[in-house]
């Protein structure tokens, strides 16, 4: 019959071509992905089709992930790779028992972190052997600066004064240094964290902060008297408050080790550092991020800062230590005190 | 009815023609529209295939050396089997963490962590899983009368004791059904999981042939703790806290080879011997003192350090939890 005919003739032609179409959507972004450097796909207008290609990303994830631990455990430190941001990591200390072993534990973690540069600052008068033998053996990307914090700023005997913050001279010299070596104008990207000598951190942080664009931020364990305090973040993945008990009222109640700062807002924002005079106890870090963040500019890292199920995991563990707290004045580091940079190029000194 | 499948072809046509002429166009504004998906979805594919490319240059490197280097087979070394007690605390999976993350550094070596538990619990499991180390989860309770309680001073009884015979007794029973089980060629090394170890300890204590010992830092009230050497011989050991024992040193000051621990098959800790004789209780079935072997340049450089973590002050938590607001127990 004619009209079976037809229908039939219809379907058959009508069928190759939804066929051809259907193919060449998931082919047509494949080959894009590989090969395209500066378009872009959408790939969320076909909701299947961006279902498939998320995970097929994450497969390739994954498995690069992986590959890449197995390959890498006993070529220490990792070797440098172009593409990857490299993460500044600045670490305050001062001589004590036990600083030759926190040293060497981090150190032992930090060896596994790919383009990481260790900017390691002494509360001393000169950089001292151990230390710099310390840092020679364990093969890593290193910076080794110093500077003293001023006796008379020390508070002498009362070493629990919150008012008074521990180590922030050291952190406003790397900081410096970051702005002295590295220009505004350069491609390379990075990504500045704090990282205190007693604390634990877990490989996936440095994963998570590889990709911080201005300032992220994620949850810490053990501080503030609660097992964790985290940013609170709201549905669209935006900071809106703190989950803390210790004065949330704070601008940005997170601990030194909560956030990781991108090296070109630190370099655009020259200057932006910690304040040293009239902190209150748990501003320090205030002083530093309002500096160069609103709240809305602030990225949750960990899976939104949640828990999520079982694998809900904290990234920065912090033994709490007793603090040693030292008073300093405003831009004393850059006006009064001797203060001398040795870096792997440069020498200079300040009166 | 010629003309009228004359019109149906002709519409069939010209829906063809529409139909193609559409789907070209559609393709055309594909090619030249930006699209507006996430930001980091693009680049990130595009790091993928450029880290892609660059670990198959690696591996292709590790390929070539190791081809050069195939002619010099060297012997393996041997495992180092590190025996690690650990019990349920705030702090346990930051104190695992930080040594998994030391441990990952050496190779050849065999992580052993026994629980002070009844069973496993996920999160030494995950935690073993996720570290990517060779390992062997065990587990064993203290009984109720040996362990700790609240309040105890940490001093009062022996920890670990359970534990480190477990893991003893794996080694020498149910490691033989495992490939690899009838080398005998290893060195054992009891590691808590709050202290601290360098690199180099793990290299020193590889060559030990019965009992190996050296420098540990930060213990028994003392900088450190150590062996005496003369004539590259221990004879006698400088600690603060009762030298009299007949081996005055900490867990973390010495190794044992694979071999002795397999020959003398009864030789474990003594969970009743007074305090700070646990490892005399070990070593005095095993070795004189003449016959240790000293490392770390004759006992004078310290590679380990028996710190210790303070525990994490919860008052606010507890606080909280008086209130039913406590932090969420499902985030480790």
């Amino acid at each position: 019959m004619p009209k079976r005919r037809d229908i039939v003739a219809i379907i058959l032609i009508v069928l190759p071509w939804t066929l051809l179409i259907t193919v060449w959507h998931q082919s047509a972004i494949t080959p894009l992905l590989s090969t395209r450097k500066d378009d872009r796909r959408d790939g969320r207008s076909n909701s299947q089709n961006a279902f498939a290609l998320k995970d097929s990303c994450s497969l390739q994830n994954r498995d690069i992930v992986e590959v890449v631990r197995t390959e890498y455990v006993y070529s220490r430190p990792p070797p440098w790779s172009d593409v990857l941001p490299s993460i500044h990591v600045i670490t305050p200390t001062y001589s004590r028992p036990v600083q030759k072993a926190e040293l060497t534990r981090l150190a032992n973690t930090l060896l596994h972190v790919p383009n990481l540069h260790w900017i390691l600052v002494e509360d001393s008068q000169r950089t001292t052997t151990s230390v710099v033998r310390l840092l020679q053996e364990t093969g890593l990307n290193y910076t080794h600066l110093n500077v003293e914090t001023p006796r008379n700023y020390k508070v002498r005997g009362d070493t629990r004064d919150p008012r008074i913050p521990r180590g922030t001279i050291q952190r406003n010299l790397a900081l410096r240094w970051l702005r002295e070596t590295f220009s505004i104008n350069s491609s390379q990207s990075g990504i500045v964290y704090f990282a205190d000598d007693d604390n634990t951190y877990s490989l996936e942080l440095f994963d998570e902060m590889r990709s911080t664009k201005k300032v992220s931020v994620w949850p810490v364990a053990f501080v503030g008297g609660l097992r964790y305090e985290s940013p609170k973040v709201n549905k669209l993945g935006k900071v809106y408050g703190w989950k803390t008990v210790f004065d949330p009222r704070r601008p940005f109640a997170i601990d030194m080790a909560g956030f990781a700062v991108n090296l070109r807002l630190i370099l655009s924002k020259p200057q932006a550092y910690f304040k040293l005079r009239g902190v209150k106890g748990g501003y320090q870090e205030s002083s530093l991020l309002k500096e160069l963040v609103t709240l809305s500019d602030l990225e949750p890292k960990a899976a939104n800062c949640t828990k999520v199920g079982k694998q809900g995991t904290l990234h920065v563990l912090r033994p709490p230590e007793s603090l040693e707290i030292f008073g300093c004045h405003d831009n004393l580091f850059l006006k009064s005190i001797n203060c001398r940079l040795t870096a792997n190029s440069l020498r200079f000194e300040l009166i | 009815m010629a003309t009228r499948m004359k019109l149906k072809l002709k519409t069939v046509f010209v829906l063809y023609f529409m139909v193609s002429l559409m789907g070209l166009i559609y393709a055309l504004m594909q090619l030249g529209q930006r699209c507006d998906c996430t930001e980091h979805n693009m680049p990130k594919d595009r790091t993928i295939s450029r880290l892609r490319g660059e670990l198959h240059r690696f591996q292709e490197q590790l390929r070539k050396s190791e081809a050069t280097k195939q002619p010099q087979k060297q012997p393996a070394k041997p495992t180092i089997f590190v025996i690690t007690p650990t019990y349920a605390r705030l702090v346990q999976k930051a104190e695992l963490t930080r040594l998994s993350q030391t441990f990952l550094n050496v190779p050849q070596l065999h992580w052993i962590v026994v629980e002070d538990s009844p069973h496993k619990t996920p999160l030494v499991t995950d935690l073993l899983v996720k570290s990517g180390l060779t390992h062997t989860h065990l587990h064993m309770p203290t009984a109720k009368d040996r362990k700790l309680q609240e309040g105890d001073p940490s001093w009062l009884k022996p920890r670990g004791v359970e534990q480190r015979n477990e893991g003893l007794r794996w080694l020498r029973e149910d490691r033989r059904a495992q490939p690899g089980g009838d080398n005998q060629q290893g060195v054992v090394y009891f590691a808590d999981d709050d202290n601290t170890y360098s690199l180099q300890i793990f290299e020193e204590m590889r060559s030990t042939e019965r009992v190996s010992v050296w420098p540990v830092g930060l213990v028994g009230g003392m900088k450190y703790e150590r062996p005496v050497v003369e004539g590259g011989k221990v004879v006698r050991f400088h600690t603060g806290w009762r030298p009299s024992r007949p081996f005055p040193m900490d867990m973390a000051g010495f190794a044992v080879s694979l071999k002795l621990i397999l020959a003398n098959q009864e030789a474990c800790f003594d969970g009743d011997a007074p305090m700070g004789f646990l490892e005399s209780s070990l070593l005095q079935g095993l070795v004189t003192m003449d016959e240790l072997e000293p490392k770390a340049d004759n006992c004078s450089k310290v590679l380990v350090w028996h710190t210790r973590t303070e525990k994490p002050k919860m008052k606010r938590e507890e606080a909280l939890q008086a209130q039913g607001l406590g932090s969420d127990r499902a985030v480790e």
